[in-house]
């Protein structure tokens, strides 16, 4: 007997929000041979999953250590749907951003879960990773025609950083058509202001709120 | 009036002082700024690698009149650096960081290389230490040791390491072991050499990032190991953590230090409430003292002492831009409350 759609959808979100990458392999492949569309189990079944751990994430009952594998566990299973979705999905134009850790700065956690949450929620993101030259935001935010770039710090020694990136994104030109977003540690609303940043956000999951609102896609 | 050591031993040992001793100990909790190193006139990165210029530089903090203690070294790099990762020095501004790990998984970490002391950039503090015993015998020397967490994830991939505390537990712990071992015996070369106090800062192994279990079976079980051999030799100690402590106030009270700091983000007050028999330092906002005015940091010493701190410091380390008139404004505000 064939299992249902809506349970194997189930049992993909529980997987991920149970952090079970091995067993979210199983369920994927379970379901790819049940003949369902990999469109749904991925929107309803994995980033369903990543958008509870998320939940229990914002009311403090996850921790950063939990999202991240979580998120190992929902990457495995895109790993198995993604090549059976339909060509016009595949193909289909997502809006892009660049992210990062400025330069000076090696602490890259919070900058992974907030890459990962707006991966969940359908960005296609571009991670320079850590300590990364301030010229380099520019020009991947114009190699891959960015909507909006997000930078993080942990060190107010490097915060200036961020200011000088949205500076040479107007020196580009190309300030009007990016949005920028920063957050980290030491960084404040009052700074993000001060800076001619676009918003400020104090957690990864109002990350995705806050570009979503920028984006006017919310 | 109290000179700074006795002041700080006399709230140690729970007694009344006068005002709450102004200290920076050092290590991740930078005291150094530009201007500083300007008027000393030798500057970063060497002052990282040489002992002479290192207790210069932590005597000209306490001598200028910014903080009431010296406190070596100026980064959290040298545990990593003794364990094999690769340091970049930084510049005159930015701080030394790791830019490259020693190994792919906790499963690897027999092939870790021992950290030993006695030689490369332990060896500078250790000396600088002993440098700065034969300056003013009334100013407090604090060494400084990476927490064992921070050590961890210096060495492999934090993201790598934070997923196999649970997926490889077993391994996790041995790799722990190991590293605390080893900080324990330069905890000991540092009191050795003369340093009155050991400050142990761990900003990787936050509650925020750990959660309750993880932070309990992690952070405090192994800085705990610490504080039980330093205080085999009579030494108090200092731990600060990162980050919000909401979450873990009852696992951060099972902490054996002496003295608990926090950086800026937790309420002095709140901290006060769910800590109360605890002595507690902090946390005067790095922000504040790099871009705000004197005025406005000297409110905050006060508020900081008002809310409950028995030793106002920094909230973090200084950012090195930070204007001397701003650093020395928390000592004068404690002085002139008086």
């Amino acid at each position: 007997m064939t299992i249902s759609k809506e349970s194997l959808l189930k049992k993909l979100s529980d997987a991920v929000v149970n952090m079970e990458d091995e067993e979210v392999v199983e369920i994927c492949n379970e379901y790819i041979e049940a003949g369902y569309p990999a469109f749904d189990g991925i929107m309803e079944g994995l980033v369903d999953g990543m958008n509870r751990a998320s939940q229990l994430y914002e009311e403090e009952e996850y921790f950063v250590t939990d999202i991240l594998l979580c998120s190992d566990a929902m990457y495995e299973g895109l790993s198995i749907l993604r090549p059976h979705l339909p060509e016009s999905e595949l193909n289909k134009e997502r809006l892009k951003g660049v992210i990062g850790v400025v330069e000076g700065d090696t602490h890259d956690i919070g900058k992974n879960i907030v890459k990962i949450m707006l991966e969940t929620a359908g960005f296609e993101m571009y991670d320079l990773g850590r300590d990364v030259p301030l010229q380099s935001f520019v020009d991947k935010a114009i190699d891959v025609n960015a909507s909006f770039v997000c930078l993080s710090t942990l060190m107010t020694t490097t915060m200036a950083g961020m200011e000088t990136v949205v500076n040479l994104l107007r020196e580009a030109g190309i300030r009007g058509q990016v949005k920028v977003v920063i957050g980290g540690g030491p960084i404040s609303k009052k700074f993000a202001d001060t800076i001619g940043a676009d918003g400020y956000s104090p957690n990864a999951v109002k990350a995705v709120k806050l570009v979503k609102n920028l984006l006017n896609i919310a | 009036m109290l000179l700074p050591k006795a002041r700080l031993r006399r709230v140690l040992n729970g007694e009344e002082v006068d005002r709450p001793p102004c200290i920076c100990p050092g290590g991740m909790m930078n005291m150094v700024t530009k201007e500083l190193i300007e008027k000393v006139g030798s500057g970063f990165p060497k002052a990282h690698m040489d002992s002479v210029m290192m207790a210069d530089l932590a005597a000209e903090v306490y001598e200028t009149g910014c903080f009431e203690n010296y406190g070596v070294p100026f980064c959290m790099t040298i545990e990593a650096e003794g364990f094999g990762a690769k340091i970049d020095m930084g510049t005159g501004i930015s701080e030394p960081h790791v830019v490259e790990y020693i190994i792919n998984s906790v499963k690897e970490w027999r092939e870790i290389p021992r950290f030993s002391h006695r030689q490369g950039r332990g060896r500078v503090v250790l000396d600088a230490i002993k440098l700065l015993k034969e300056r003013n015998s009334n100013v407090p020397i604090i060494g400084n040791l990476t927490g064992p967490m921070s050590t961890a994830s210096s060495i492999i991939e934090p993201v790598v390491f934070y997923k196999e505390l649970r997926k490889a537990n077993k391994e996790a712990h041995e790799l722990m072991t190991f590293i605390t071992d080893q900080l324990i015996s330069f905890a000991e070369g540092q009191i050795e050499a003369g340093a009155d106090m050991i400050a142990i800062s761990d900003p990787s192994g936050t509650g925020e990032i750990l959660g309750p279990k993880l932070f309990d079976e992690f952070t405090v079980a192994y800085i705990n190991k610490i504080i039980d051999s330093v205080k085999k030799a009579g030494i108090p100690t200092i731990v600060h953590i990162c980050g919000q402590m909401k979450n873990v106030y009852t696992q951060l009270n099972k902490l054996k230090s002496d003295v608990i700091s926090f950086d800026s983000i937790v309420n002095m007050k709140e901290a006060r409430e769910n800590l109360p028999d605890r002595l507690l330092m902090g946390n005067v906002s790095t922000y504040a003292i790099e871009f705000g005015d004197p005025r406005k940091i000297a409110e905050l010493t006060k508020k900081c002492a008002k809310d409950g701190a028995n030793i106002v410091s920094p909230a973090c380390g200084l950012g090195m831009k930070s204007p001397l008139k701003n650093v020395m404004s928390m000592l004068e505000a404690l002085e002139k409350e008086l």
